[in-house]
């Protein structure tokens, strides 16, 4: 046995640790993620301010600061007695500033953090020995996604065609968050009651032309089918199937274009989103159309027992034509993307947030927690020597804790949301795997989910400031900090990364007592819980192979680009994932335990 | 100069010539450190690489994503007409840390803790450091660790051989969110670069006995202009360090071009014509002056106002949030609460308000502006 280890797993956001045993077949057989940073975050909201904490919270993370602090608006405008009042209007403009921040935010996680993997020369030492089709294939995976400074054999590698262009979109994308949210990263537009910005005409003219900019790199980049098309027959698709067909039919086409010339271009109508559609899988690139290879990436990163898992969405938002108001339970069908738990096995279960619980038997924290969070008390340990990463799985091995939905450890993300909404095409994608025998969830559905939740919500993100909303409407109720004193609030939200959850509890002075937030990388990058279950990255890991395309060559331990795939493709969130909890006042929320 | 960056906004860099790239670059940064080159770049029309090796201590990752939001220049401009090799970042770079049994494996084209330890040795260059560093527990620096090795002991090892150092954000130049009081920040005892808070005393370098000057970039994030335009005028020579240093900085090791020792957020404010006539938003979601809202423009020395932000299309009061002084050593202390306006609070960055009210007016301002500061003050 072989202890490989990704230490620190660079391109996300933070600081994280992959630590496996791998056999002598390259399959991992033990894995464990550690976050390897303490900040004590929630911490400095006690005894404070409440309406603070939008603009602070959101600081947990430069990446997808919306989301913190519109989970943070969410759970003030319930701690201060207004959810049900919020006018439509304002909910469109958080709907417009976080839709802007998921597709800045995929975009960025697509083309700058896990696309240079495709680009590893491990891929090069697989294809290239394949002949003109595995050398084609090479030269448009190094052509478009290798990342700055790069070198492969002491030799430089131009920056790729793709993410080079992927970056002044994400910078236009950023900016146009800034015309109705004030700057980003940290946009300031978020407070309970509202939107503290009324966009104004001219910027909907703005909007607009972003979108149309944004666009335009979509169609040149992106997708080769034209955009329309797509979402009409893929996510209007009347059925999982014939969404799934709609793909397989337009990559055949391809295929029958390309497979004689070898040419895979962008000008030969291979968009990135097809080139991975049909490269990335062998189910569907080998399978189903016949080609000679494929990247295998829907035979890692599954769940080898759908006992052990399951897909949470707190649902994120809001529906316009619901009106004024919204509901901080965010029932099932309730939000533009339902809340819902779906099982191992895909079942639909609505979601319950007090089924929501904490363990911290696998993490850096003083273990004097009972099953009553009115007592429970979280300290982080302050021995240097205890605080150890190296010792196994048995161990406490991170600084995060282990959250479970009914005990039962959850993926959050665009997979779990797009499965929760019962989107055709990844819903059909999720079953087709699942009856051929692979895990519906695998780095090759995540990735294509997160590709079409990209394109669902540019799509939506359109009808919500040119349809929606309403210049002349109203973009705020009055608040006070009177109506904040011994109050609760829950926010449920839904980040990029996942599920996302904010619990705040004041005293009769409207003073903070406790401020929790639960993030989506709490749960995909979980620890061991107290039955020793692992969490849903390192479930994914334990059963892999190590090496490209299912240990295509001989086992080389010192390029695990599997490991790699399998923790990028969760887009992990470190700064996020790691924080303490106080339950130490008398008002702490009631829908926390801590085992 | 509001026009200029205006002018200089609709540019398309790419299209420039490095002459005029260069020229643009150095008006737009303004005076103090990049107004004189213009000769120089004349007959220096090529500049040796640059290497920078940027590294992620407590931090949000806000300032990296800030500065691929950059327009005056932008990252990839800066990369290619500067000839800055970014040769370790660890959200853009295409290694990351391998070890087999616990030993780093593979080369530095795969391995980025090789690759770090590599650039490190081979010297001469810039040291950016984003994010705060962890001190605790008991100074083991162990509340944040990297590749095995805390990042208090990366930190030391890259600082001790660094050209330069430029702390990037508010983490990384006072302690920042990092820092901020709560029942936990003296065991994690987060420090910044060169100060904690407003105390040079307590930055980790003063900690670690290193003696490197540092230029502060603070900012929750730091807008890419201050950055960019740093950098620049480092690679350029426009900086001699440490020569200029004590010129150029102001007490807390801020480019005064930048953050302006006689100059705040709130005098070149898109809401000051309500400040002026006395007009003042209570509620949020209004277009008046946002200081009963609780707004610190006043007290933030920065170019916000002047600047912007995302290519100048907005800033924080702009969007109808107050100031939070977020480029202060004391941040976000020293601005919280954020909602209560400041004469409330009675001392703000350990001044008094009066003093702090008068130098925030300024001599030229209008006589309007001092009439509502005295309507403010009930006077």
């Amino acid at each position: 046995m072989v202890n490989v280890t990704v230490d620190p797993l660079t391109r996300i956001e933070g600081h994280l640790r992959l630590s496996t045993e791998v056999n002598a077949e390259g399959v991992i057989t033990d894995a464990q993620s550690s976050c390897l940073m303490f900040r004590g975050f929630e911490r400095i909201l006690q005894n404070q301010d409440p309406r603070d904490a939008a603009l602070l919270v959101q600081r947990i993370c430069g990446v997808c600061p919306t989301s913190h602090s519109l989970t943070a608006a969410n759970a003030l405008d319930q701690l201060f007695g207004v959810a049900d009042t919020i006018p439509k209007d304002a909910l469109v403009a958080r709907n417009i500033n976080q839709a802007l921040n998921f597709i800045a935010s995929h975009a960025t996680h697509i083309y700058i953090l896990w696309g240079p993997d495709l680009a590893n020369p491990a891929y090069r030492d697989v294809l290239t020995p394949l002949g003109e089709t595995g050398n084609a294939v090479w030269k448009e995976m190094v052509g478009r996604f290798a990342p700055i400074s790069y070198k492969i054999d002491g030799q430089s590698v131009p920056v790729g065609s793709s993410y080079l262009a992927a970056i002044p979109e994400k910078k236009r994308l950023q900016e146009a968050i800034a015309v109705i949210g004030g700057k980003m990263p940290h946009q300031v537009t978020s407070y309970p009651g509202g939107y503290t910005y009324k966009p104004n005409v001219a910027d909907i003219g703005k909007l607009s032309s972003y979108y149309l900019q944004v666009m335009d790199f979509v169609s040149n980049y992106t997708l080769k089918v034209p955009f329309e098309t797509w979402i009409e027959n893929t996510y209007n698709a009347s059925s999982p199937q014939k969404a799934v067909s709609f793909v397989v039919e337009h990559l055949k086409g391809l295929v029958e274009k390309s497979v004689a010339s070898n040419d895979f271009s962008r000008e030969a109508g291979w968009g990135d989103a097809e080139f991975y559609a049909a490269f990335g899988s062998e189910l569907v690139g080998e399978t189903l159309l016949g080609l000679p290879a494929s990247l295998k990436h829907d035979k890692i990163g599954g769940y080898s027992d759908p006992s052990k898992i399951a897909f949470l969405s707190y649902g994120g938002f809001y529906k316009p034509e619901n009106g004024d108001g919204y509901d901080p339970n965010s029932p099932a069908g309730d939000r533009f993307l339902t809340s819902g738990v779906v099982t191992g096995s895909l079942e639909y279960q609505n979601f319950d947030a007090s089924k929501i619980t904490e363990s911290v038997a696998h993490a850096f924290y003083d273990d004097t927690a009972d099953l009553h969070p009115s007592k429970g008390e979280t300290n982080p340990f302050t021995d240097p020597e205890a605080i150890r990463f190296d010792q196994g799985s048995e161990s406490r091995y991170t600084w995060n804790k282990a959250p479970r939905y009914d005990g039962t450890p959850c993926e959050v993300g665009p997979l779990a949301r797009m499965l929760a909404a019962k989107e055709p095409l990844v819903t059909g994608l999720a079953l087709a795997f699942n009856e051929k025998g692979y895990s519906a969830a695998n780095v090759y559905t995540r990735m294509m989910a997160r590709i079409q939740e990209t394109a669902i919500i540019a799509n939506e993100l359109l009808k919500w400031v040119t349809v929606d909303y309403d210049p002349n409407g109203k973009i705020a109720v009055d608040t006070d900090l009177s109506m904040a004193k011994n109050s609760e609030g829950m926010g449920l939200w839904e980040a990029p990364r996942g599920a996302l959850g904010h619990w705040v509890s004041t005293d009769s002075n409207s003073k903070v007592i406790t401020y929790q937030p639960v993030v989506p990388s709490t749960w995909n990058l979980s620890p061991r819980d107290g039955a020793g279950v692992p969490g849903p990255l390192e479930q994914a890991l334990i059963g892999a192979k190590i090496n490209a395309v299912d240990n295509a060559l001989d086992i080389n331990y010192t390029n695990p680009v599997n490991i790699l795939h399998i923790g990028r493709s969760y887009d992990p969130c470190v700064s996020c994932a790691v924080h303490t909890i106080d339950l130490t006042g008398k008002n702490a929320p009631r829908t926390l335990r801590i085992v | 100069m509001k026009n200029l960056i205006r002018t200089l906004d609709s540019l398309d860099f790419l299209k420039l010539d490095r002459r005029t790239f260069m020229k643009a670059v150095g008006v737009l940064g303004a005076t103090t450190f990049l107004g004189t080159y213009k000769t120089e770049i004349a007959s220096a029309l090529e500049f040796a690489e640059t290497k920078i090796i940027w590294l992620h201590g407590a931090e949000c990752t806000g300032c990296s994503e800030s500065i691929l939001n950059g327009g005056n220049p932008d990252i990839v401009q800066a990369i290619s007409k500067l000839n800055v090799n970014i040769a370790y970042h660890e959200t853009l770079l295409a290694q990351q840390g391998l070890f087999v049994d616990g030993e780093p494996v593979n080369t530095s084209e795969l391995n980025s803790e090789l690759l770090v330890d590599e650039l490190i040795e081979e010297g001469n260059y810039i040291l950016v450091v984003e994010g705060a560093i962890a001190n605790g527990p008991d100074g083991s620096g162990r509340y944040c660790v990297i590749g095995n090795r805390t990042f208090k002991e990366l930190f030391a090892k890259a600082a001790t051989r660094a050209n330069a150092i430029l702390a990037v954000g508010t983490c990384a130049t006072y302690g920042g969110i990092a820092c901020a009081d709560s029942a936990v920040s003296q065991v994690t005892d987060y420090r910044g670069v060169a100060f904690t808070k407003e105390d040079r005393s307590k930055g980790m370098l003063t900690e670690l006995g290193i003696h490197k000057p540092v230029i502060n970039i603070p900012g929750c994030p730091a807008h890419p202009d201050w950055i960019l335009l740093t950098v620049g005028a480092v690679i350029l020579g426009k900086i001699k360090i440490p020569e200029d240093l004590e010129t150029i900085l102001d007490q807390y090791g801020r480019p005064k071009v930048f953050f302006p020792t006689d100059h705040t957020v709130h005098e070149n404010c898109p809401r000051r014509g309500y400040y002026d006539r006395g007009e003042f938003d209570e509620q949020i979601g209004g277009e008046k002056c946002l200081w009963k809202l609780g707004c610190k423009a006043p007290y933030s020395h920065a170019d916000c106002a002047i600047r912007k932000w995302n290519g100048s299309v907005s800033m924080c009061t702009q969007a109808g949030s107050p100031c939070i002084a977020c480029v202060e050593p004391g941040f976000p202390d020293s601005s919280r609460p954020f909602y209560v306006e400041a004469e409330d609070k009675g001392v703000l960055l350990g001044a008094n308000i009066d003093t702090l009210s008068k130098a925030a007016v300024g001599a030229a301002t209008v006589v309007a502006g001092v009439h509502a500061v005295r309507r403010m003050k009930g006077e």
